[in-house]
C-alpha cells in the first residue's frame, strides 16, 4: 500500500525511517510523510471534497501516527495502520459534523438509476471514457454515504467485512450501497458526457 | 437467467466474476451486457483515483511545527546520524532558482490568460513538455538533489512524474473538450504543484 514501490533501492527503507523516527529524527518523519502524503490526502479530499478540510485531516492523520510511532511494533504493515488510522479520522470528522457515513436511502431511493436525459436524445456510452477527471467529478456529486462506501471499496481496496466493521453496518448493506454508488456513478458520468456533448 | 434475474445478481457478478449463466444471458441482451461492462470500468477506473493529490506544502510544515513542539522531533545530535545531508552545499543548486521563478511567472501568465481569453487556447499554450521522462529542467533538479540528498531524489522523482500525469490528463481533457472548466482548474493546480516542487527542491522550509 506504500507510494514507494519499487523504488526503496534510492532511499533508506521504511524500516529504517520508523526507527529513527522513534528516535525524533526530523528527516524520518519526513520520509515516512513522503511515502504516505499523497494516498491520505487523496483519500482524505475524496470523502470530504473540500481542500482545507483534507488538509486538516491529513495533518491530523499523520500526527496521531507520529504520536504513537513508539507503539509500533511491526506486525501488520506500517501503511495499513497508517491509513486504518486516516480513515477513522475522517469518520470521526464526518460523524461530528452530522454528515451521514452511510447513505440516507429512503431519500435516495429510485434516484441512482434514472439518467438525467433529454427525452429523444441517445443514451451515451461510456465505455472507453472514462477517466481520472471525469470519474473525480461525479464522485464529488455523489451522496457523501454513497461516497464513502465508494471510496473504501473499490478506492481503497478494503473488503466489506471490514467496511462494515468501520462504519458500523452489516456487510449486506455495504455491498448494496457499494452497488447504488457504482449505478449513481453510471448515471452522472452519462449525464456530465451529455451535457459536455452539448457544449460542443 | 432473464434481465431482473441478472442484475439482481450483478453485484455478485462484479464482485466475483461472471457465471455460465450470467454470461449466456449477457451474450444475448445488449443492455445488461453494456450494463455489466460500465459498471465494471467504473469499478476499475476507480484507482485512478488512489493517491493522485499533492498536499500543499503547508501541512508539512504545520506537522513539523507541532512534532517540534511536541518534542517528538530532537536534536540531531540526539537523534543519531542525520540520514539527509545538510544544505551546506545549497548555493550549488542557485541556478536553478530563475527556472522556479520561470515557473512561477509562467503560471500567473496562463491565470492572467485564463480571464482574458479564449479558454480553448490554454492546452495548446502550456510550455512545458510532459515526456514520460519529465521534462529537461526536471532531471537536471532530480540531478541535483540526487547529489544533494540522494534519500529524497526518488521522492522527488515520483513527485515530478505524478504531476506531469496530472497535466497531461488535464489537457488531454482540454483537447476533448476546451470548454471544461474543471480541467482548466486542475491543469492550473497541476502547475501550481509543479512550481511548489522546484521550489521545495531549492530549499527545505523550515518551520
Amino acid at each position: 500500500m506504500t507510494e514507494a514501490g519499487g523504488r526503496q533501492d534510492a532511499r533508506i527503507s521504511e524500516a529504517e525511517a520508523i526507527e529513527r523516527a522513534k528516535l525524533g529524527d526530523s528527516d524520518a518523519f519526513r520520509i515516512l510523510y513522503d511515502l504516505h502524503k499523497r494516498r491520505v490526502y487523496s483519500l482524505c479530499l475524496r470523502m470530504t471534497a473540500n481542500t482545507a478540510q483534507a488538509e486538516d485531516l491529513t495533518q491530523e492523520a499523520f500526527l496521531q501516527l507520529f504520536r504513537k510511532i513508539g507503539t509500533f511494533r511491526g506486525e501488520s504493515a506500517f501503511s495499513t495502520w497508517l491509513h486504518r488510522m486516516a480513515v477513522n479520522v475522517v469518520l470521526m470528522q464526518l460523524r461530528k459534523k452530522n454528515l451521514p457515513v452511510v447513505s440516507l436511502e429512503e431519500t435516495l431511493e429510485g434516484e441512482e438509476e434514472a439518467p438525467r436525459k433529454e427525452p429523444g436524445a441517445p443514451d451515451p456510452k461510456l465505455a472507453g471514457s472514462i477517466d481520472r477527471l471525469h470519474l473525480q467529478r461525479a464522485l464529488e456529486e455523489l451522496p457523501p454515504g454513497y461516497r464513502t462506501i465508494f471510496l473504501l471499496h473499490d478506492v481503497e481496496g478494503y473488503e466489506h467485512n471490514e467496511i462494515a466493521a468501520m462504519i458500523n453496518c452489516s456487510i449486506g448493506n455495504s455491498k448494496s450501497q457499494l452497488h447504488k454508488a457504482r449505478m449513481k456513478l453510471r448515471s452522472l458520468l452519462k449525464a456530465n458526457k451529455t451535457e459536455a456533448a452539448g457544449r460542443r | 437467467m432473464n434481465c431482473a434475474e441478472f442484475q439482481e445478481l450483478l453485484p455478485e457478478i462484479l464482485d466475483s466474476g461472471e457465471t455460465s449463466e450470467s454470461k449466456v444471458h449477457a451474450h444475448s441482451c445488449k443492455e445488461c451486457s453494456e450494463l455489466y461492462a460500465e459498471l465494471r470500468e467504473i469499478s476499475q477506473a476507480a484507482l485512478l483515483l488512489r493517491g493522485v493529490e499533492e498536499p500543499n506544502l503547508r501541512v508539512w510544515n504545520s506537522i513539523e511545527i507541532t512534532l517540534r513542539q511536541e518534542g517528538l522531533i530532537r536534536d540531531a545530535a540526539l537523534a543519531g546520524p542525520a540520514l539527509v545531508p545538510g544544505h551546506s552545499r545549497n548555493w550549488r543548486l542557485a541556478w536553478l532558482v530563475p527556472i522556479a521563478a520561470l515557473l512561477v511567472v509562467m503560471t500567473s501568465g496562463i491565470a492572467i490568460f485564463q480571464r482574458n481569453s479564449q479558454p480553448q487556447s490554454i492546452a495548446n499554450l502550456t510550455p512545458i513538455s510532459t515526456a514520460d521522462g519529465g521534462t529537461a529542467e526536471d532531471q537536471e533538479i532530480l540531478r541535483a538533489i540526487g547529489e544533494r540528498t540522494p534519500t529524497l531524489r526518488a521522492t522527488y522523482a515520483a513527485d515530478l512524474q505524478n504531476i506531469n500525469s496530472y497535466i497531461r490528463d488535464a489537457q488531454d481533457s482540454l483537447k476533448n473538450d476546451p470548454g471544461d472548466e474543471e480541467a482548466q482548474r486542475a491543469l492550473m493546480g497541476a502547475y501550481e504543484q509543479r512550481a511548489m516542487v522546484y521550489e521545495m527542491a531549492f530549499e527545505r522550509p523550515l518551520p
